[in-house]
C-alpha cells in the first residue's frame, strides 16, 4: 500500500505534459465546437418549424455532441451552473417534469425574452426539459402557434447560447489557463501537475458518473430496481448516452496519456462491446433479475476502466484523485 | 485524587518556564499534511501561509486542537482512533499520549476549557453508540478525569465559548469500530446541535426538520458576536441540493443558508469545514467533492462561490478566510475571489486550525 501511495502521489520534477495540449486540441476544442454547432442547428430548426416531429433529429444530434464534452467539469461548463442547466440529471426530486409542466400550464411569458429565460430554474431549461416537450405523449402534440412551441424555441435558443459561451470561453481563455499552468498570474492552475490533475479528475469523475449514475440509478437495489429513473429514457437514449460518453472518455484518456495505455484501451473496448450487445435501450430490463445482472456486468466493466487508468495514467502524470474529496470526515 | 503523580505534575508546572506560542514562532494556523514521501506531519503556518515548523506524525490525523496560550497541540488519530497526541510545538516532539478508556474511541476533535486547563474530546461509547465528551486535565499530564453524555450519537466537532459552554455537533451517525467507518443507522439518524455546560448539563438542543434528518451536523464555527455556524454532510443522494450550512444563536431559530440550485447541487451534499472571517462579516463552508468555497453573510444570504479543486481546510484569517487544499495550496478569500498565499509540495488534510491570538 505504501509503495502504491508513493507512486500515485509523487512530486518528482514534473515533465512537461504533452498530453495537456493534445487534450485541448484533439478532444476539448473539437467537442465544444461540435456542441455549439449542433445546438445552433437545433435552435434554427426550432425557429423554422418548432413542432416536436421536426425537432427530434436535431435534438438527438445536440445531445450526442453534449456527451462529447459533458464530463469536462472544469472551467466554462462549471461557470454559471451551465453543466446542470444543459443536462439536469439525475433529478431525484422530479424538478424537470414539474418545472416544464408548470411553465406550460402557466403559459409563463418568460419565454419571450432570452435574458429572462436564462434566469428560469435550471431544471426547466436544457436538454431534459426539452425532452419532455418533444417525446412525452401528452405534451408533444403541440401546434406551431402554441405556448409549447415558444417554450421549445426558448430552450433551444438558450442551449445554443450556453454552448456558444462554453466554446468561446474555452478558446479565448480557459485553454490558455491549462497551457500556462504554473506560470505567474495563472490563478486557476498553480502547477502543471494541477492542470494534469484536473483533466485526470474529469476522466475518473466521468467514469464514476457512467457507473454510479447512468447505470447505477436505474439499477437501484436488487429488491427495488428503478427503470423509470434512467437518464433520457423518454427519448430512448439511456444506453446510447452510456456508449457515447464512454467513447468521449476514451478519447480523453488517449489524448491525456503520453504513452501507450493497453490495459485502459482494453477495458474501454470491453465495456463498449458489452454496451453494444446489451440491447436494452432504456434499461427497462433492470426490472427482472437477469436483465439487472446484465446491466450490472456492464457497470463492473466501466469500473474496471477507472482501475486501469489509475494504474496506467495517474502515475505518469504524478496525480491521484483528491486527498480530501476521496476521504473526508 | 491527591496522588504523588498529581503532586509532581503540579511541581513541574511551577518549576518550568512558561512557554507561549511566541516561542513556536507565533504560528497563525496548524494543519496536518501528507508529504511527498507518503509520511504525515503537523505544520505550523504564519498568517501568510508560510511554514514555521514541521513535526512528524506517526499516521494520518484528523483535526488538531490548539491550546489557547501554551505552544501545545492535540492531534487526533482518524476515527475510530484510540489515541491522541499532545505535541510540544517548540521542541517538536510528543509530550503526552492520550489513551482512551476501553470501550471508547475518539471522533477526531476536541476543545480546551478553563483557559486551557481542561481538554474536552468527542467520543463514542462503542457498545451503546451513545456520544460522550471526555474530560482531561492538562495540569495532571492530560489525565482523564471525567466524562459525560454529548447529547446525541456521533459527536464530531466541539467548540467552547469563553464562559466554557460547550457547543457540540452530534452528527447522528452510529458507527462501530468492528465495522470500520460503516454507517449503521442512516434510516433513523437524528443529528443535533447541543449546548452543554462544562459539567455536562444540556442547556439547549436543536434538531433540524424531519425531512433533513439525514443531514449530519459535523463541523462548527463560532462568530465573535456569539452566532454559531454548523456545517452538514448529507447522507442521501448527493444531488439533492439540500442546505449544508446552519446558523443559530442560543434561544433562537435556525437559519439554513443556501446558494442557488446549481451551486447548491455542485457542493455534492458535503461540507468539510466551516469558518467565520475574523471580523464576522462572512461565514464560509468548503466542499472538496464539489471543489468550492461558499461564502454567506451572517444573516444567511449567499455571497459568493469560489472554485478550487480538493479544497477543505478553512479558518478565520486577518481579512476574510484562509483555506487549504489537497494539492498544497494556501489561499486567502474575501467575496471577490481567491488569492494565493503559498504552495507547498504536500497534501493539506481536512482541517486548518486557527491559533488563538
Amino acid at each position: 500500500m505504501r509503495a502504491f501511495l508513493a507512486a500515485t502521489f509523487c512530486f518528482a520534477a514534473a515533465p512537461a505534459f504533452a498530453g495537456i495540449d493534445e487534450v485541448i486540441e484533439s478532444h476539448v476544442l473539437p467537442g465544444t465546437e461540435a456542441f455549439a454547432e449542433a445546438t445552433t442547428a437545433l435552435a434554427s430548426a426550432a425557429t423554422d418549424d418548432c413542432t416536436a416531429q421536426n425537432l427530434r433529429d436535431p435534438y438527438h444530434t445536440a445531445f450526442d455532441s453534449w456527451l462529447g464534452i459533458s464530463h469536462l467539469r472544469l472551467g466554462p461548463i462549471e461557470e454559471e451552473g451551465r453543466g446542470l442547466a444543459i443536462s439536469f440529471w439525475p433529478d431525484t426530486r422530479g424538478l424537470v417534469g414539474r418545472t416544464a409542466a408548470g411553465l406550460v400550464a402557466d403559459e409563463d411569458p418568460v419565454v419571450e425574452s432570452p435574458e429572462a429565460f436564462a434566469e428560469v430554474s435550471i431544471a426547466g431549461r436544457g436538454l431534459l426539459a426539452l425532452e419532455r416537450l418533444l417525446f412525452e405523449d401528452d405534451l408533444a402534440g403541440y401546434s406551431a402557434d402554441s405556448y409549447s412551441c415558444a417554450l421549445a424555441q426558448a430552450i433551444a435558443g438558450d442551449l445554443a447560447r450556453m454552448a456558444g459561451e462554453i466554446d468561446r470561453e474555452w478558446q479565448d481563455s480557459f485553454a490558455a489557463s491549462l497551457r500556462s499552468a504554473g506560470a505567474g498570474g495563472n490563478s486557476f492552475f498553480l502547477s502543471e501537475r494541477e492542470a494534469a490533475q484536473a483533466l485526470y479528475t474529469a476522466l475518473v469523475t466521468g467514469l464514476d458518473f457512467v457507473a454510479d449514475q447512468r447505470l447505477g440509478r436505474p439499477m437501484g437495489t436488487f429488491e427495488a430496481p428503478k427503470p423509470l429513473v434512467a437518464e433520457a429514457r423518454r427519448s430512448g437514449r439511456s444506453l446510447r448516452n452510456v456508449g457515447m460518453s464512454l467513447e468521449a472518455l476514451r478519447e480523453l484518456a488517449q489524448t491525456l496519456a503520453d504513452h501507450p495505455i493497453p490495459e485502459t484501451e482494453a477495458a474501454f473496448a470491453a465495456a463498449l462491446e458489452r454496451a453494444e450487445q446489451l440491447d436494452d435501450p432504456v434499461f427497462a430490463g433492470v426490472a427482472s433479475p437477469s436483465g439487472r445482472l446484465r446491466v450490472e456486468a456492464l457497470r463492473t466493466l466501466v469500473s474496471e476502466i477507472a482501475s486501469a487508468a489509475a494504474k496506467e495514467i495517474a502515475p505518469e502524470l504524478g496525480v491521484s484523485v483528491g486527498f480530501n474529496s476521496a476521504d473526508g470526515d | 485524587m491527591p496522588s504523588r503523580r498529581h503532586f509532581l505534575a503540579g511541581l513541574a508546572a511551577v518549576a518550568l518556564p512558561r512557554l507561549s506560542w511566541a516561542d513556536a514562532g507565533n504560528p497563525a494556523f496548524l494543519s496536518a499534511a501528507r508529504e511527498p514521501s507518503g509520511a504525515y506531519a503537523l505544520f505550523g503556518l504564519d498568517a501568510e501561509g508560510q511554514d514555521l515548523f514541521r513535526i512528524p506524525l506517526p499516521d494520518r490525523g484528523h483535526a488538531a486542537t490548539a491550546h489557547p496560550t501554551a505552544p501545545e497541540a492535540v492531534a487526533f488519530a482518524r476515527r475510530p482512533g484510540r489515541f491522541a497526541l499532545v505535541i510540544d510545538c517548540v521542541a517538536g516532539r510528543v509530550k503526552h499520549r492520550l489513551d482512551i478508556p476501553a470501550g471508547r474511541h475518539f471522533y477526531g476533535h476536541g476543545a480546551f476549557l478553563q483557559g486551557g486547563e481542561i481538554l474536552a474530546t468527542s467520543e463514542n461509547d462503542i457498545e451503546s453508540g451513545e456520544g460522550r465528551i471526555g474530560i482531561w486535565s492538562r495540569a495532571e499530564g492530560y489525565a482523564r478525569i471525567a466524562e459525560f453524555a454529548s447529547g446525541g450519537i456521533g459527536p464530531h466537532e466541539i467548540r467552547a465559548w469563553a464562559d466554557d459552554t460547550l457547543v457540540v455537533a452530534n452528527g447522528g451517525i452510529r458507527t462501530h469500530p468492528d465495522r470500520g467507518r460503516e454507517k449503521l443507522n442512516l434510516a433513523d439518524m437524528r443529528p443535533n446541535l447541543s449546548y452543554l455546560s462544562a459539567a455536562g448539563e444540556v442547556l439547549e438542543r436543536i434538531e433540524l426538520p424531519s425531512d433533513l434528518h439525514q443531514n449530519s451536523i459535523r463541523h462548527l464555527a463560532l462568530a465573535p458576536d456569539g452566532q454559531v455556524a454548523f456545517a452538514m454532510q448529507w447522507q442521501g443522494t448527493p444531488d439533492a441540493g439540500v442546505p449544508l450550512l446552519g446558523l443559530h444563536r442560543p434561544g433562537g431559530t435556525v437559519v439554513l443558508a443556501e446558494a442557488d440550485l446549481a451551486e447548491q447541487m455542485a457542493m455534492e451534499g458535503y461540507a468539510g469545514s466551516v469558518a467565520y472571517a475574523a471580523d464576522g462579516q462572512y461565514v464560509g463552508i468548503t466542499s472538496p467533492r464539489g471543489g468550492r468555497l461558499h461564502l454567506f453573510h451572517p444573516d444567511g444570504r449567499f455571497a459568493a462561490s469560489h472554485r478550487r479543486a480538493d479544497v477543505c481546510g478553512l479558518a478565520p484569517g486577518a481579512r476574510g478566510v484562509v483555506l487549504t487544499d489537497g494539492m498544497g495550496g494556501v489561499f486567502r478569500s474575501g467575496s471577490a475571489g481567491l488569492s494565493r498565499l503559498a504552495l507547498a509540495e504536500r497534501a493539506w488534510d481536512n482541517h486548518l486550525v486557527a491559533i488563538p491570538s
